[in-house]
């Protein structure tokens, strides 16, 4: 086999750093002094950072006042929405997340350009709903099979998509914001919270068996 | 070390409009080459403990770049259009702070090939475009690559790919750790007889200079690095500009007119400072390096009785030929964990296909990396595709974001006269500054490219052992972080705007250097030649001024 210049010193590099962060990691998550004292320049100031980002995190999302935006009744449509949107379950989905705080924090304040269209979608989809079921006294009292089906018929709607868009922004963007709350949508998608990892980072790297180099140009 | 104050009155030897990618390099170019440089940039200066793992802001709320509410920009498609504000972000995103877009790119750092810089004399015209080859060449640029790769500092393994173009030196530091979707890309990819290799990355993946290597947090593209591991100019060139004792880098100043005199040449730029007061600064000569869309609009923005169609533009070339790079990925869930939210966004890629096959029906080529957008909402906003977007299958498909990875092609765009950046004729920015106006409609070669990518990425996750495979819709470009070609580079001042050595071909002591200098678009990652162009850029105007040729 014939290797290019340099790079096989390079890659021997990469490999035994690799494999012995893997075992070490294997055996109880400890770093190595080595690699630690390269790093911690960096990880000192992502920690900080980090409990920086908390600090303001806790300061930014105080206890839930209210909503300052939807009313009683479109807060509860809304919740309705983004609870069929991403389901509850084995795992939490919007409703636990509290994607409704998120949106109403949204239409308050950093998406407010958009709060009277939304308003305006609202009204058009809770009126249509009310023209299809006349009965029920609005779309959160209906049972989820009605709310599915009719969700079915108005899931092209722009109301819909922003609300989609809402909903998914409200699980899974920073707890700041008021969804998300406590990173519980992170947790349910597999999403670690960190600001500092170490190989090997899934499966398939974990007994990677290194760079092979390419014998020749190709033709 | 004390920062270089220049006083209101005093005649700088360069000003520098733009602190990133290029205009990093030529101020620490020039300033290291014995010149004094005044550096303007519109944003601030941010240190790693401000940049925040916050995607609303980052992505949806303009964070770092140039926001919609301050700075609008209208886009359509064609000429017959009117521009419209689009809902949400700029349709050209850069980021605007110290060091720009090299904070927030995703630090791909990839060569232009030899033939990237003379396709049009190996394919011939393609009509209704205006395809060229670069006055300059890959060998003599080769030795300003190698710079960036060792001032800049670039991970990469030499000579991996069989398709490299030929090289000077090796990278400086090993690549990046191989992350899983890396080794199942690989894996595919050789079961087909193709020839993946580890992607350089201007990132460091040790400590480098005085700069700690990364610390895998996943946050690269879209945000600044918070570990100084990114090779960004605010954590590499600036600061060794500013140690020279004759750079200063002014920040929250707003350059929106270059100025000429009698005789046609620019005296000095004229500037809004953070509470919007005019000043004129005076120089011997100015370097524009604002990046594709707000260099060519400064020159649109600074006619006079001598220069009535802008700046620079007596070709009428200023603006044109804007090329964004075409691109479409291919979404994948494995068996296993991959985890493509921990560490940098790209470990392995591909050139089997960077060139031009005239054999496939159309003209164009690109690399193929595996990559995710690794940030949870952002990929959640995306997750879906040809999926239900909500429900309990929507949520499954949630649950599967750490086996989920994608491949995706990186394409050429073909240089065309109507895609544009130009001055909206109504809508102004928040100093009164006519905005910018994006005209973009890809060539349908750029389209048949990003497909056949797109294809080539779906044969190599499906060899990897995918177990579910969707492809993204292939559709024309709305918006784009690549920002290239809009004062394209020639001899010909009738067809260009700067010569090889990016001086204007209308006005001798102003020069252009950012992605606006491209000729052709490259196959998706800019900033290396961008970078590469600019130390090349600063050595020349050094030079020109050392013998008072500015």
């Amino acid at each position: 086999m014939h290797h290019t210049d340099g790079a096989k010193d390079l890659e021997a590099e990469e490999l035994e750093g690799t494999s012995r962060r893997s075992f070490l990691l294997s055996t109880g998550g400890l770093i190595t002094a080595g690699w630690l004292g390269t790093q911690w320049a960096a990880i000192t100031a992502a920690a900080h950072h980090a409990a920086d980002m908390g600090a303001s995190d806790a300061a930014a999302a105080p206890a839930w006042r209210g909503f300052q935006f939807l009313s009683e009744s479109e807060s509860q449509d809304v919740d309705a929405i983004a609870a069929q949107i991403v389901p509850s379950g084995a795992t939490p989905g919007a409703r636990e997340a509290h994607a409704v705080y998120f949106i109403d924090r949204a239409m308050s304040t950093f998406f407010a350009a958009w709060s009277a269209e939304f308003r305006a979608g609202l009204a058009e989809f809770q009126a249509k709903f009310h023209a299809l079921h006349p009965d029920a006294s609005s779309f959160a009292a209906a049972g989820s099979a009605i709310q599915v089906a009719f969700l079915g018929t108005v899931d092209r709607t722009p109301f819909f998509e922003t609300a989609r868009m809402l909903t998914v922004l409200g699980m899974f963007s920073s707890p700041k914001y008021g969804g998300n709350t406590a990173g519980i949508g992170w947790k349910m998608m597999g999403f670690e919270d960190r600001h500092a990892f170490t190989p090997p980072f899934g499966h398939y790297d974990a007994n990677y068996a290194g760079f092979v180099p390419y014998p020749e140009k190709p033709a | 070390m004390t920062a270089k104050r220049f006083k209101a009155n005093e005649t700088v030897d360069f000003v520098v409009v733009g602190s990133g990618a290029a205009g990093g390099v030529i101020a620490r170019e020039l300033s290291q080459a014995g010149l004094t440089v005044l550096v303007f940039e519109q944003g601030p200066r941010l240190s790693p403990a401000d940049f925040e793992h916050d995607e609303l802001k980052y992505w949806l709320l303009s964070g770092i770049t140039s926001d919609p509410i301050s700075s609008p920009q209208t886009f359509r498609k064609t000429p017959a259009d009117t521009a419209k504000l689009p809902r949400g972000p700029n349709p050209l995103m850069y980021a605007r702070l110290v060091g720009g877009s090299s904070n927030h790119y995703t630090a791909n750092f990839w060569r232009f090939h030899e033939v990237d810089f003379h396709e049009r004399s190996v394919y011939g015209s393609i009509p209704g475009t205006a395809f060229a080859d670069w006055p300059i060449s890959y060998r003599e640029l080769e030795p300003y690559y190698t710079k960036v790769e060792w001032e800049v500092g670039v991970s990469g393994l030499a000579n991996a790919s069989p398709f490299d173009p030929p090289r000077s030196k090796p990278y400086p530091m090993p690549p990046m750790p191989v992350k899983s979707s890396g080794v199942l890309m690989e894996a595919g990819a050789r079961k087909l007889g193709l020839h993946p290799f580890p992607a350089p990355l201007a990132i460091a993946s040790q400590p480098y200079r005085g700069r700690p290597a990364c610390v895998h947090c996943g946050f690269c593209m879209g945000f600044g690095c918070e570990a100084r591991a990114k090779s960004s100019t605010l954590f590499t060139m600036i600061p060794e500009a500013e140690a020279t004792g004759r750079c200063e880098v002014r920040t929250a100043s707003y350059v929106f007119r270059v100025d000429t005199d009698a005789a046609g040449r620019t005296t000095g730029v004229h500037y809004f400072d953070a509470d919007k007061r005019q000043h004129f600064q005076k120089a011997r000569a100015v370097v524009l390096s604002a990046n594709g869309a707000e260099t060519a609009r400064l020159l649109l923005n600074s006619t006079s009785n001598r220069f009535p169609h802008g700046l620079a533009n007596s070709s009428g070339m200023v603006g044109k030929h804007l090329m964004f790079n075409q691109g479409a990925g291919v979404h994948a869930v494995f068996e296993h964990e991959i985890n493509d939210f921990k560490s940098v966004q790209v470990t392995r890629i591909l050139h089997d296909f960077y060139d031009a096959d005239p054999k496939r029906g159309f003209y164009g080529g690109g690399g193929i990396d595996a990559r995710i957008n690794p940030q949870p909402a952002i990929w959640a906003m995306a997750a879906g595709g040809d999926l239900p977007t909500w429900g309990p299958e929507f949520k499954s498909r949630l649950e599967a974001f750490p086996r989920s990875t994608m491949s995706t092609g990186h394409c050429t765009s073909l240089p065309l006269e109507n895609n544009s950046v130009s001055l909206d004729p109504t809508v102004k920015d928040a100093w009164g500054i006519p905005a910018i106006r994006v005209t973009y409609k890809d060539h349908p070669d750029d389209l048949a490219t990003a497909k056949f990518l797109q294809d080539r990425s779906y044969e190599i996750m499906e060899a990897a052992g995918a177990k579910k495979l969707w492809r993204e819709r292939v559709q024309e470009s709305s918006d784009a972080a690549h920002l290239l070609g809009t004062c394209r580079m020639g001899d010909d001042p009738k067809t260009s705007v700067v010569d090889k050595y990016h001086r204007t071909h209308d006005v001798p002591n102003l020069f252009l250097c950012d992605g606006s200098s491209f000729v052709t678009s490259g196959r998706g990652q800019p900033t290396m030649t961008i970078q590469a162009l600019a130390f090349r850029a600063g050595d020349y105007i050094g030079q020109f001024a050392r013998r008072n040729e500015i």
